[in-house]
């Protein structure tokens, strides 16, 4: 199971982005400016925009699901019920989860941008998939909710790749990408990925600092270099 | 002085509170009420009981700058220009000279000149923002609301942005963040729980109450 990206290319009037890589299984985090052509690259992935050179090819990829940044983009149902129905979620699950049992009737598009936001993540990591692209899937969740959405990320069995400026609770994850000027490069696997990726979390490079970088960028991880430094 | 007196809107309870001149931040798990409270001091929504009060007079009748948590729902107009512009054309009493001279600075100091003529729907989620920032700032406003206006942005711009709400000028600034860096940033910080404001005082006071929690600065964890 992987993706292959071979030169995949898109050109704009003065913008282009360029992407060559293997995406294997597990979580993979691509990082990049704001406007650097992230959510162009999940779309480019996701097949739903049209390369102007180059390829992606899908091995034994049955199933991908794509989580776009702006979640009222992907709303369908009049209801909370009916949008769980529309991503084939259940309700009662959902809903209760999520703290919004008592809303089952309100329509998805009156709810708080953060309250969206985890109803979606929540209907879209029910289900497992062979490819699930996640556009800043941090974006407006408060920190508890943050650090869920990690725990359950890093549970899931296929490729997931996690596009995001979020700096301060990430899950733990197996590569690390970065966008810059165009082009995307392979910072390769934690804790080597430190060194050539400029994106690093403040306190990640503090650690590292202070002489305890963490093998990871996970909360979990950077808590256990904190106390090996305060002992 | 913003004053608070006896407010109750939708789940929001605040029975007394006093925010002085600054940035404060307002932090706070999904649906505690945080933009409800934004949109009170705004003048977008009236209480259903009690006032809010800034230096003496009702949100409504202060200059006011808003920027909402969705990027989309700010953005009239399809033109990056006449977007940031629309605030100084709205109130019909500005020449056309000193409204083209504001946006461009405005811009200037956002760095983003180079997207006055782009259209609206061709720009990220963060240069929507940027746009909706502008346009909140080019009037000059007393009061600049600003709901999540950071979950779009990466950290460095985050930090330029920072920079800019600083030298705005606005006497308040009261932001809702996700973003426990950007709130240690903070002159006060308000901690909202299930409708109410449940902490109130400087970041080091409040995250005092916060230790232990997912809302503790992961940065303080290392000994910042």
């Amino acid at each position: 199971m992987n993706m292959r990206l071979d030169h995949a290319c898109v050109i704009r009037d003065h913008w282009s982005l360029s992407a060559t890589g293997t995406f294997d299984k597990g979580v993979h985090l691509v990082s990049g400016v704001t406007g650097s052509g992230k959510s162009t690259l999940a779309l480019m992935m996701a097949g739903l925009f049209p390369l102007s050179e180059g390829s992606i090819v899908k091995g034994e990829l049955s199933t991908c699901m794509l989580s776009l940044q702006f979640p009222e983009l992907q709303v369908t149902g009049r209801t909370l019920e009916e949008e769980c129905a529309s991503w084939g979620a259940p309700a009662e699950k959902i809903l209760g989860a999520t703290g919004l049992t008592g809303r089952r009737n309100t329509s998805p598009l009156s709810l708080s941008r953060g309250e969206l936001k985890r109803l979606h993540l929540a209907c879209v990591l029910s289900r497992d998939y062979d490819l699930l692209l996640l556009d800043e899937p941090f974006s407006s969740l408060d920190c508890e909710e943050k650090s869920k959405t990690c725990t359950t990320i890093e549970q899931k069995p296929g490729i997931t790749v996690i596009f995001t400026h979020e700096q301060e609770i990430l899950p733990r994850v197996f590569r690390i990408w970065e966008i810059a000027e165009g082009r995307l490069t392979d910072c390769g696997r934690l804790p080597d990925a430190y060194e050539r990726w400029h994106h690093v979390p403040p306190a990640v490079k503090r650690l590292t600092a202070l002489g305890s970088p963490p093998g990871n960028i996970s909360i979990r991880d950077i808590r256990e270099a904190a106390c090996r430094i305060q002992g | 002085m913003i004053a608070i007196d006896a407010l109750r809107c939708r789940n929001l309870v605040i029975d007394s509170l006093a925010i002085g001149p600054g940035i404060t931040s307002v932090i706070g798990p999904n649906g505690s009420g945080k933009t409800t409270f934004l949109r009170c001091c705004a003048g977008i929504e009236l209480p259903h009981h009690g006032t809010v009060s800034i230096d003496g007079a009702v949100p409504r009748v202060t200059e006011t700058g808003w920027v909402n948590e969705f990027p989309d729902r700010n953005i009239l107009f399809a033109r990056v220009y006449d977007e940031i512009a629309s605030p100084l054309r709205f109130r019909r009493d500005t020449a056309c000279d000193a409204i083209d001279a504001g946006v461009k600075a405005c811009a200037e100091s956002m760095h983003i000149t180079h997207l006055l003529n782009r259209e609206v729907r061709e720009l990220s989620g963060g240069e929507k923002v940027l746009v909706s920032l502008a346009a909140a700032l080019v009037h000059h406003p007393k009061v600049l609301l600003l709901d999540e206006y950071d979950s779009h942005l990466d950290a460095l711009l985050a930090e330029k942005v920072d920079q800019v709400i600083r030298a705005s000028g606005a006497r308040y600034v009261i932001r809702c963040t996700q973003q426990m860096n950007t709130a240690v940033k903070s002159d006060h910080l308000l901690f909202f729980n299930a409708g109410r404001v449940t902490h109130t005082g400087t970041p080091r006071d409040v995250f005092a109450f916060l230790k232990n929690t997912a809302f503790y600065p992961v940065l303080w964890e290392c000994g910042s």
